[in-house]
């Protein structure tokens, strides 16, 4: 930088210069106070009544799957990388949660530990193969994905299985949006990782490797690290997408690895590494979910779902960069 | 490791460099495959039962055409799915299984492919969205277009047969080789050509190797970016002709194996993901390794789960072999 937009810069307020910085977080969060008042206008023409505590929990419980396992999918997108694995751990942990999970307290305590034991080591796996082995990201978990969803249908070869009520009520309540808590407890734990060594490393990584390296972080271990965080991640979404459906489907999980990328997307992180933060990807996952419920009572054909939803994606990307271009430019 | 360095090198003066050795390597495992599925069923490596396995590659080869050639600049092509999904559907909703109206739903049917998939390119070269997520949201915009406009399926047209002219081709044979076979090695030796002999292929390669420098170099890379997404989609939407010709009746979901295995294909045959190298030829011979290999094991009577495993401990194998070579030079 030189000293002549140093001294620009010091002219234009902080806010802008927030702003500039912060643009992909900033329009997430935009997008998601639209997308609320968008979905309580067209909830208002239908129902005369505004989404009141049942539309908020079951929004909530819905949405805490795609949440986890976008999170754990931005831990990736932030070394330059992408995980295609997320539905095959998802689908994994969603059918052991299935088969195993009984109503002792021992069991469900037990078996979830051992679960997301399980979904690390997959992560790690993951994180082995592409840090060590120096191989592609997308190639691995590629394969991967085809492995761990196997495993998962021969845990569970046909849709089934049953999760306790109590299980349930613990992770999504179906009455109160007690789920909330844990939105915050995963805004936390990004917030922790941020200003963990760790997390300053994976950050490091994602914008610069070389200069990353020549400032002694430890590339490898930050590699590896952020698979094995997404592994963890995914596994915790695959219970509480079992927690949700109250039973199990070993391929349920498979389209949580594209909607993973669109919410990360929708986050406002940046593909390319180094930028992004969780905070947004949990609206962005938000976004993801409201813009569905806006289509459903809008009384839009159902059929074209995926229509709109690939529509706005690419609307909101572009807007993005136009949007993103300009502030930087100007702070 | 000083001798495995010696050794290759070596080869590197006969004319095998490294990425030819790739090629060479897809080539040898697809052989193999087929020696191993002879040992395990008697039978496998007859005449008759390679030219089935070459039908049904052709099929994943030329969508992995397309592939390889956004893979080669860097790109990849999420959308091939519904693209080749919708492909099938607007042929038979269009010719109605009439020979008559045969030629104008597949020039209509190609367009369709081509104009999808030069749309993505047009959103990637000139509005900066990252590749993954344009064609990612091109296969859901084909998606719901395909399934709205179908009504689910459920359209009167929809159960139409594909043209009879359409249906004998893809199925008949010439001089003992089936069509599809012989219209799969037409498409690899233009591919070839185009990739090697002109100057648009050299362009491919260069941007794949240095966006920057080919734009200082002066190749027009938006243009040959569009292109490339264009030649993707139009193979996308040929193999749905041929498929729905193939099978008689187009259905949904037809296209979704398509994706993982173009990606397989174009990885086995060693072309680089991150763009600038690699060939069609390795391509190609990704795609018989692959329907090779799930026809070994469907012979095996290898249930669903396994199968997946293996595939994906395959593609790893097959990665750590080649991952191995790029670190000795």
């Amino acid at each position: 930088m030189s000293t002549d937009s140093t001294a620009q810069r010091r002219k234009t307020s902080a806010f802008t210069y927030f702003l500039g910085q912060n643009v992909g977080l900033v329009l997430a969060l935009v997008m998601l106070v639209m997308a609320v008042i968008l979905y309580c206008a067209v909830y208002w023409i239908e129902q005369q009544t505004l989404p009141g505590n049942f539309e908020i929990t079951s929004t909530v419980n819905n949405t805490m799957p795609l949440v986890l396992a976008a999170v754990g999918q931005a831990f990736v997108v932030l070394t330059r990388g992408l995980d295609l694995s997320v539905g095959g751990i998802m689908d994994l942990s969603n059918a052991l949660a299935a088969v195993y999970i009984h109503d002792s307290l021992a069991s469900m305590v037990g078996w979830s530990l051992l679960i997301l034991l399980i979904s690390t080591i997959l992560g790690l796996v993951n994180g082995l193969l592409v840090g060590v082995g120096r191989l592609q990201p997308i190639l691995v978990t590629l394969a991967t994905l085809s492995i761990y969803q196997g495993i998962a249908i021969r845990v569970l070869p046909q849709p089934g299985g049953a999760i306790p009520p109590v299980y349930t009520s613990v992770l999504v309540n179906p009455y109160q949006p007690y789920a909330l808590g844990y939105l915050l407890l995963v805004a936390f734990v990004w917030y922790a990782f941020r200003r963990s060594f760790i997390g300053v490393s994976i950050f490091a990584i994602g914008n610069d490797e070389q200069a990353a390296m020549a400032n002694g972080i430890n590339v490898v271990r930050a590699r590896v690290t952020a698979f094995t965080l997404s592994g963890l991640m995914s596994g915790t979404a695959g219970l509480f997408l079992a927690a949700t459906a109250t039973a199990g489907d070993a391929t349920t999980g498979n389209g949580f690895t594209l909607s993973s990328i669109v919410a990360v997307v929708l986050g406002g992180m940046n593909l390319f590494g180094g930028r992004g933060s969780g905070v947004g990807v949990i609206a962005g996952a938000f976004v993801t979910t409201m813009i569905v419920n806006i289509l459903f009572f809008s009384n839009i054909d159902p059929l074209y779902q995926s229509f709109y939803e690939g529509l706005f994606l690419v609307i909101a990307v572009v807007l993005g960069t136009l949007i993103s271009r300009l502030l930087r430019r100007r702070s | 490791m000083a001798r495995s360095a010696q050794f290759t090198r070596r080869l590197d003066r006969i004319g095998l460099t490294r990425d030819v050795r790739r090629i060479v390597y897809a080539y040898v495992a697809a052989i193999a495959l087929f020696a191993i599925g002879d040992v395990v069923h008697p039978g496998f490596a007859r005449l008759d039962s390679i030219a089935a396995i070459l039908t049904v590659a052709s099929f994943v080869g030329i969508v992995a055409a397309g592939q390889t050639f956004v893979v080669l600049i860097g790109g990849i092509d999420l959308s091939v799915p519904w693209v080749l999904n919708g492909a099938a559907i607007l042929m038979v909703t269009t010719s109605l299984g009439d020979d008559g109206r045969a030629a104008y739903a597949l020039l209509l049917t190609l367009g369709m492919g081509a104009v999808a998939g030069m749309a993505n390119g047009f959103v990637i070269a000139f509005l900066g969205v990252p590749a993954v997520v344009m064609t990612l949201a091109m296969n859901g915009i084909m998606e719901g277009l395909t399934l709205g406009l179908s009504g689910g399926m459920t359209c009167g047209s929809c159960a139409s047969y594909a043209p009879p002219i359409i249906q004998s081709a893809v199925h008949g044979s010439l001089f003992g080789i089936p069509t599809a076979i012989i219209l799969w090695v037409i498409i690899i030796a233009a591919v070839s050509v185009v990739l090697s002999l002109t100057t648009f292929g050299r362009k491919a390669y260069a941007i794949g190797n240095n966006v920057q420098a080919s734009y200082l170099a002066g190749i027009n890379v938006r243009l040959v970016t569009v292109l490339l997404y264009g030649i993707s989609g139009l193979f996308a939407a040929l193999a749905g002709i041929l498929l729905v010709g193939f099978g008689g009746q187009a259905s949904l979901g037809m296209g979704d194996p398509y994706l993982f295995q173009s990606i397989a294909a174009v990885v086995i045959g060693g072309v680089y993901m991150l763009g600038g190298r690699g060939h069609y030829l390795g391509t190609a011979a990704g795609a018989v390794t692959l329907v090779a290999l799930v026809s070994v094991l469907l012979a095996m009577n290898m249930p669903d789960y396994g199968r997946n495993i293996i595939y994906g401990l395959v593609i790893l194998v097959l990665l750590l072999l080649y991952g191995r070579e790029e670190k000795e030079d």
